[in-house]
C-alpha cells in the first residue's frame, strides 16, 4: 500500500530532465562568479574572444571555466585589501545580532503564544504593519536617532540594535506559530509539578521549538550578514565596513575590480551556504510550522 | 473585597503628580533658558570686542607693523580678551599675536607652523562662508565661528576683509564665561505644595463628588501653571534686560577704546567708527538692539521680548496640557486600572517588554518622525534644523502629497508619439505592479512546480536537488544582483554571448525600458523561487498520504486529487507566504538599485528606489518621506484587503 503514491505512475526520467535543466539555471550564475574569482583577472570575460569569433569560440566564452586557474584574487583580496577586517566586522555584527535577535523574539513570541493579555492583538498586528514601513522612510529618522541622539555612528552596537530589532516582527510571527503547535498539556503538567514559568520556558518550550529557533537564528544571521544599505549609511569609516559594504566598494563607482568582488563574494557566501546545509532539515519544518496555523 | 477606591484620594494623587510634572518641566525649562541666556550674553559681549578689533585691524590694512601696533594697543586695555591672533592668508603668516606662547623666537610676524594648520583651515572655512553668502545674497553659512574652550572661555574667529575679499582672520580667546545665576528651588516647591494643600482643604466639604473634585483640581493646576509661567517669564525677561545693559556697556567701552586706538595710531577719523554695528549675529548682521550712542533700544527690546513671550507661552501651554492629561489619567482611575492590568499580566508584559521597547525606539519612533517629515520640506540644507522648526518654518502641510498624487502628467503627446514622464508616480506605480506580479507569479508557479516534482516518492537524489535549488536563497541578494548585472553586460555579458552564438545581434539591455525591466525581473525571479519551493514542499509533505489513498479508492483522477486535496492543503501555508512575498517584492530595493539602477532615465525605478533617489540623490527629505508614506498607504491598503479576502490572520 505505502509503495504506491499519487505520482507513482509518472516516469522518473522526464522529471530528472526538468530538474537537471533547472539545476543548470540555478547553478550557472554561481559557477560564473567562481570562474571570475579563480581567473586571477579583474575583467568580466571568461576568455578573450577573437574579432571574428566562431560558434565554438563563443561557446567557450560562456562555459563557466576559467582560462587559467589562479588563486591570486583570493590572496590579494586578503593581503592587499582590508577584506579580512571587513569579514571580521561582519562576523561580530552578525553573531551579536543573532544572539540578541533570538532572545528578543523567543521571549516575545512565547508571551504572544501562551498568555492572553490586553494589547496582545494590537501588538501582533502592529508587528505585521511595521513590515510594510518602507525602508527609505525609516532611513533618515534612524540616522538621526542612531547617530545624532545615541552617538552610535560607525559603531557595532548601533548596527546590531537596528538589525536585531527590525527583524523582530518576522521572527516573532514565525516562532509564535511554532509555539502554538506545542501542546499546552506538557506545560500544564510541568506546572502541576511546581515548575515556574521561566523553567517551563527554558526547559520545555525552547528545546521543543529547536527547529523554529534554529530558523530564527539563521534568519537573524542572514539579515545581518547580507544587509548593506544601512551598513553603508551608518558605517562611514573604511575599517568599520561590513563585508557587503566592502564588496560594493570593489565594483561601485569607478571601481571595476570584478576579480576581487568575485573572490570576496565567494568567501562571504560560504558561511551562509554552510549554515544552510547544516540547518536545512529545520528550514522546512520551522517555516511551515510557523505558516500553517490551521 | 477591598474598600471602594476614594475619588478624593485619587484626585489628590493626580494633582500632586500633575503639579510635579508640570512645574518640574517648567522649572527645568527656566533653568535651561537662564543657562542659555548667560552663554548668549557672554557671546555677544565677546562679539562686540571681536568686531571692534576686526574693524581696527581692517583699518590697519590687515598686514604689517600697523596691525601689530594696533593689536598691542588694543590688547593693553582689554580685559575680556585673553589672547589675540591675526593671520594673513597671503604668505600664510601670523601677523600679530598676544599669546604668551608666541613670544621669543616665535614672535609675530612669522610663517604659520605646521601644527597651526587648524587656524589656517578655520580661515579658509570663514572665507568660503563669506563667499557663499555673498553669492547667494543671503545668510546661510556662519561668518564667525564660536567654540567653547576646555577652560570655560570662548574661542572666536572672524574674517578680515579688504576691498570685499577675505584676506585673513582674527582669532581671539576670552576669559571664562561667568557661571549662570542660581535659580531658587523654593518657587517650584511652593508651586507644588500650596495648590496640593489647598486641594486637601477644599476637598473636605466636596467629599466624594467626582466632577466637582475634577474641576477644583484642574482649576488649581491651571492656575498654578499660569502663575509659574508668569514667574518664569519674568525671570527670563529680567535676565534678558541684564544682557542688553551689559552689551550696551560693552559697546560704550569698546567704542571709547577703539576711538583712542584709532586716533593714537592715526588710522583715520574716529567718528567713522560704527560701534552700534558691533553687536551683531554670527552672519555679521547688526542686531540693532543697541542704539549708536550706546543705550538700549527699548522699543526693539520690547518687540523681541514679546516674541519670546509668545514662544514661552506655547511651550508652557504644552506642559500644562500634559499635566492636565496626567491629572485626568490618575484622577479618573485609568492609572489604577492600568496598574492593575500590568500587575495581573506581569509575566506577559515582562516577556514582551524588551522586544516592544526596542520596536518602539527603532521602528515606531522613526516611523512617526518620518510621518512628521512628510509634512515638511526638509532638505539637505535644513537637516540640522531643530525639531521645533519642522512644525513651524519647514511645515508645508499636504503640499508634498498633492504634488505627488495630483500630478497626472504621466505622458505628453508630441509629434513623435507619446513621451512618458518617468518621474511621475503613476508610471512608477505601474512598473512596480508589473515587477511585483511577474516576480511573485513566477516564484509561486516555479516553486510549486519544483516542489511537486521533488515530492515524488522514491525519486532519486531528492535531497541533492533540494540543496542545489535552495542555493539562490542562501546567496546574499546584493551579490546575486551584481553577478546578474555582470551577466547582462552589453559587451562582455554571457547573455549577449549566447545571443551572438545563435546568430543574433547583442542587446543593450539597459538602454530600453522593456529589456532593462526584464533583466531585473529575471534576476529577482531566480532569487524568489527557493522560498516558495521550500514553503510548498513543507506543506506538501505534511499532507497525509491517506487522503490520496482514499481519493484513489474513490476513483479520483490525478487532476481531481490535485484540485481537491493538494491545493486546499497548500492554501494555509501558501497564502501567508504569498502575502509576505508580495510585500517583500514590492519593497525589494537591492535588485532594481543594483541591476538597472533605474536606467534608462529612471524608467525602471520601482516606488521604493525612486523614494530613495529623492532622499539621497536629490536630498529632498520631506518629499521623499511623503513619497514613502504613499508607498506605505498602498501596502497597508493591500494588507487590509488581503486580510479581508483570505482571513489569514483569523484566530490569532
Amino acid at each position: 500500500m505505502s509503495v504506491g503514491s499519487r505520482t507513482g505512475d509518472f516516469p522518473h526520467l522526464p522529471l530528472h530532465v526538468i530538474l537537471l535543466i533547472y539545476v543548470v539555471v540555478t547553478l550557472y550564475p554561481l559557477l560564473w562568479v567562481f570562474t571570475i574569482g579563480f581567473s586571477g583577472q579583474q575583467g568580466l570575460m571568461i576568455v578573450d574572444i577573437p574579432a571574428n569569433a566562431t560558434f565554438l569560440d563563443r561557446l567557450r566564452a560562456i562555459m563557466p571555466w576559467p582560462a587559467h586557474f589562479s588563486f591570486s584574487n583570493f590572496t590579494s583580496v586578503f593581503t592587499e585589501q582590508p577584506f579580512a577586517r571587513w569579514l571580521l566586522n561582519s562576523v561580530i555584527v552578525a553573531t551579536a545580532t543573532t544572539i540578541l535577535g533570538v532572545f528578543l523574539a523567543c521571549t516575545a513570541a512565547y508571551a504572544f503564544s501562551r498568555f492572553r493579555f490586553p494589547g496582545r492583538r494590537a501588538g501582533l498586528m502592529s508587528f505585521l504593519v511595521s513590515q510594510m514601513f518602507p525602508g527609505t522612510l525609516m532611513l533618515i529618522p534612524l540616522y538621526i536617532i542612531i547617530v545624532q541622539w545615541l552617538g552610535l555612528g560607525s559603531n557595532f552596537i548601533g548596527l546590531i540594535l537596528i538589525y536585531s530589532i527590525t527583524g523582530i516582527p518576522f521572527c516573532v510571527w514565525m516562532l509564535k506559530g511554532y509555539f502554538d503547535t506545542i501542546p499546552r498539556e506538557l506545560e500544564e503538567s510541568a506546572l502541576m509539578d511546581g515548575a515556574s514559568t521561566a523553567t517551563i520556558f527554558y526547559r520545555i518550550v525552547l528545546p521543543l521549538a529547536k527547529p523554529a529557533v534554529a530558523v530564527t537564528a539563521l534568519f537573524s544571521f542572514m539579515t545581518a550578514w547580507n544587509e548593506f544599505i544601512q551598513a553603508a549609511t551608518f558605517m562611514d569609516k573604511v575599517n568599520m565596513y561590513t563585508a557587503p559594504v566592502g564588496l560594493r566598494f570593489f565594483v561601485g563607482g569607478f571601481s571595476q575590480q570584478w576579480g576581487y568582488f568575485a573572490a570576496g563574494a565567494i568567501v562571504t557566501a560560504i558561511p551562509i551556504v554552510a549554515l544552510f546545509l547544516f540547518l536545512q532539515k529545520y528550514l522546512v519544518s520551522g517555516l511551515t510550522a510557523g505558516a500553517v496555523k490551521g | 473585597m477591598s474598600q471602594k477606591p476614594s475619588h478624593r484620594r485619587r484626585f489628590a494623587a493626580g494633582l500632586v503628580a500633575a503639579l510635579v510634572v508640570g512645574v518640574g518641566l517648567s522649572h527645568w525649562t527656566l533653568v535651561r533658558a537662564r543657562v542659555q541666556e548667560n552663554r548668549a550674553r557672554a557671546e555677544r559681549v565677546a562679539l562686540v570686542s571681536l568686531n571692534a578689533l576686526v574693524d581696527i585691524v581692517e583699518r590697519a590694512g590687515g598686514v604689517g607693523d600697523s596691525v601689530r601696533r594696533a593689536v598691542a594697543v588694543f590688547a593693553r586695555g582689554s580685559s575680556a580678551l585673553t589672547t589675540i591672533r591675526v593671520v594673513a592668508f597671503d604668505g600664510l603668516s601670523l601677523e600679530a599675536s598676544t599669546a604668551s606662547a608666541d613670544g621669543g623666537d616665535k614672535a609675530a610676524p612669522r610663517r604659520l607652523a605646521r601644527e597651526e594648520k587648524p587656524l589656517y583651515d578655520q580661515g579658509q572655512r570663514l572665507r568660503a562662508a563669506v563667499e557663499t553668502n555673498h553669492q547667494e545674497g543671503g545668510a546661510r553659512k556662519e561668518e564667525i565661528e564660536i567654540a567653547a574652550m576646555p577652560g570655560g572661555g570662548l574661542a572666536l574667529a572672524a574674517p578680515v576683509t579688504k576691498e570685499g575679499a577675505v584676506v585673513g582672520l582674527v582669532a581671539v580667546e576670552t576669559t571664562p564665561v561667568p557661571s549662570p545665576p542660581r535659580t531658587s528651588w523654593l518657587a517650584p516647591l511652593a508651586a507644588v505644595l500650596i495648590p496640593a494643600l489647598a486641594f486637601l482643604v477644599l476637598a473636605v466639604p466636596i467629599a466624594e463628588r467626582r466632577w466637582v473634585l475634577a474641576v477644583v483640581a484642574a482649576t488649581l493646576l491651571l492656575g498654578t501653571m499660569v502663575a509659574y509661567g508668569r514667574y518664569a517669564f519674568a525671570t527670563m525677561a529680567g535676565d534678558r534686560r541684564i544682557t542688553e545693559r551689559t552689551v550696551a556697556g560693552e559697546v560704550t567701552a569698546e567704542a571709547a577704546r577703539a576711538s583712542s586706538v584709532v586716533s593714537e595710531l592715526s588710522l583715520g577719523d574716529p567718528r567713522t567708527l560704527h560701534p552700534g554695528s558691533w553687536d551683531a549675529d554670527l552672519f555679521r548682521r547688526p542686531l540693532e538692539l543697541i542704539a549708536p550712542d550706546g543705550t538700549v533700544h527699548e522699543a526693539k527690546l520690547a518687540e523681541s521680548l514679546a516674541g519670546a513671550a509668545g514662544r514661552t507661552r506655547q511651550v508652557f501651554g504644552a506642559f500644562a496640557v500634559l499635566a492636565l492629561a496626567l491629572l485626568a489619567f490618575v484622577g479618573f482611575g485609568s492609572a489604577t486600572r492600568l496598574g492593575a492590568t500590568l500587575r495581573k499580566h506581569r509575566q506577559a508584559y515582562t516577556y514582551t517588554f524588551p522586544a516592544l521597547f526596542g520596536m518602539l525606539l527603532l521602528v515606531f519612533l522613526p516611523f512617526l518622525y518620518g510621518v512628521v517629515l512628510s509634512f515638511s520640506d526638509m532638505s539637505l540644507y535644513t537637516s540640522q534644523a531643530p525639531m521645533g522648526d519642522l512644525f513651524s518654518k519647514l511645515w508645508v502641510g499636504l503640499k508634498n502629497f498633492t504634488d505627488i498624487l495630483g500630478d497626472f502628467h504621466v505622458a505628453t503627446s508630441t509629434a513623435g508619439g507619446l513621451v512618458w514622464n518617468y518621474q511621475n508616480i503613476y508610471w512608477t506605480l505601474g512598473i512596480t505592479v508589473i515587477w511585483t506580479v511577474a516576480n511573485v507569479a513566477y516564484g509561486v508557479g516555479m516553486g510549486l512546480f519544483l516542489a511537486l516534482i521533488l515530492n515524488t516518492k522514491g525519486l532519486l537524489g531528492r535531497p541533492y536537488y533540494r540543496v542545489l535549488f535552495i542555493l539562490p536563497w542562501a546567496m546574499p541578494n546584493y551579490i546575486t544582483a551584481l553577478i546578474w548585472k555582470g551577466m547582462f553586460h552589453q559587451q562582455f555579458g554571457v547573455f549577449n554571448q549566447i545571443i551572438q552564438m545563435c546568430g543574433g545581434t547583442p542587446v543593450s539591455w539597459f538602454e530600453k525600458t522593456s529589456t532593462s525591466l526584464f533583466a531585473c525581473i529575471a534576476t529577482n525571479a531566480w532569487l524568489s523561487v527557493p522560498f516558495m519551493m521550500v514553503i510548498s514542499l513543507g506543506a506538501l509533505q505534511s499532507i497525509s498520504a491517506d487522503l490520496y489513498e482514499a481519493a484513489r479508492v474513490d476513483g479520483a483522477t490525478r487532476w481531481q486529487q490535485f484540485r481537491s486535496i493538494t491545493l486546499p492543503s497548500l492554501k494555509p501555508a501558501l497564502v501567508p507566504a504569498i502575502i509576505l512575498s508580495v510585500i517583500w517584492t514590492f519593497n525589494m530595493f537591492n535588485i532594481i538599485y543594483l541591476v538597472s539602477a533605474g536606467e534608462p532615465g529612471h524608467s525602471t525605478e520601482i516606488l521604493i528606489t525612486q523614494a530613495y533617489k529623492f532622499a539621497f540623490e536629490q536630498y529632498r527629505y520631506g518629499y521623499a518621506a511623503a513619497y514613502s508614506m504613499v508607498i506605505f498607504a498602498i501596502l497597508l491598503a493591500y494588507g487590509v484587503w488581503q486580510n479581508k479576502v483570505t482571513k489569514a490572520t483569523e484566530g490569532i
